[in-house]
């Protein structure tokens, strides 16, 4: 699937080199279903000749594990730290895929990251995005890295 | 006297990892001072005897261009040597940032060496 190697390479070297964690990618896939369940999204949205969003999908508890890695210090709720945490993994990844998309730069433009998080929600962008997700794992715990994007010349 | 470094990034987080990795990195400062976007850093350089800023780029309220701009305005701050600390290192913005007097720029993710290698000289 297009950009799901070039997902997987940027989420694992941030992991590797920020959160001090090694993440396995596991087969990238197109999410029918919008809906999360107990989950946090980092997200940031694109503009310019890509125009979508990309999104950073995990589990409360992976959340916790990740922020406490980040961190380098103990999380046991899905506070302010996490919110900002995944947020500031969106807006790595996103810094990294828009050095694909527009490597002289001027042609894509990133939003500031934003998150949400719940009991059930879903996160959907254009009608007509391509869409991919790459799901990973780590120590046991699972999350999601998503491309929804519409190119234009 | 020691030397007191400015970190500006409106990611709590980021600026933790910054101190972390300037730890990692051998680098020792006295004092680290921290702001949350480019209106603050500006209040904090006002106020305090800073050697060097670490600066994001991409933040609310006062962005980090517009921080260089306006502190490349002030002769008593504009001396001061500013490195950018930014997920977007597209030619583009860094020349921006060079015009207004940033010494380097390092990519998100980053590691202490990099850090390191960047900020060592000008120290």
């Amino acid at each position: 699937m297009k950009y799901a190697q070039d997902i997987a390479a940027a989420t694992q070297e941030i992991f590797s080199s920020m959160v001090m964690l090694d993440v396995t990618p596991e087969e990238p896939f197109k999410r029918v279903d919008s809906t999360l369940s107990k989950s946090i999204s980092g997200i940031i949205g694109l503009a310019g000749t890509i125009k979508g969003m990309l999104a950073i999908h995990l589990p409360h508890e992976a959340a916790l594990a990740v922020t406490t890695a980040f961190l380098g210090m103990d999380v046991e709720e899905i506070d302010e730290d996490v919110c900002d945490a995944v947020g500031e993994l969106a807006n790595m990844l996103g810094g990294n895929m828009k050095a694909i998309f527009d490597p002289n730069g001027g042609d894509v433009q990133l939003s500031m990251p934003s998150t949400v998080h719940g009991e059930e929600y879903a996160v959907d962008c254009l009608a007509d995005a391509e869409l991919v997700t790459v799901p990973f794992s780590f120590n046991g715990q699972t999350f999601m890295v998503e491309l929804q994007i519409s190119e234009s010349n | 006297m020691g030397k007191t470094v400015l970190i500006v990034d409106d990611s709590n987080t980021m600026r933790k990892i910054v101190s972390r990795s300037l730890r990692q990195a051998g680098i020792d400062f006295d004092e680290i001072l921290e702001a949350g976007d480019g209106q603050e850093a500006l209040d904090v350089l006002a106020a305090n005897s800073v050697d060097v800023v670490l600066s994001d780029i991409n933040m609310p309220n006062m962005t980090g261009l517009e921080f260089l701009k306006a502190k490349s305005e002030d002769d008593a701050i504009k001396d001061i040597p500013v490195i950018m600390i930014s997920t977007e290192t597209g030619a583009d913005i860094i020349d921006e940032a060079k015009s207004y007097g940033a010494k380097g720029a390092i990519k998100k993710p980053f590691t202490p060496d990099l850090i390191n290698e960047t900020l060592g000289p000008l120290l």
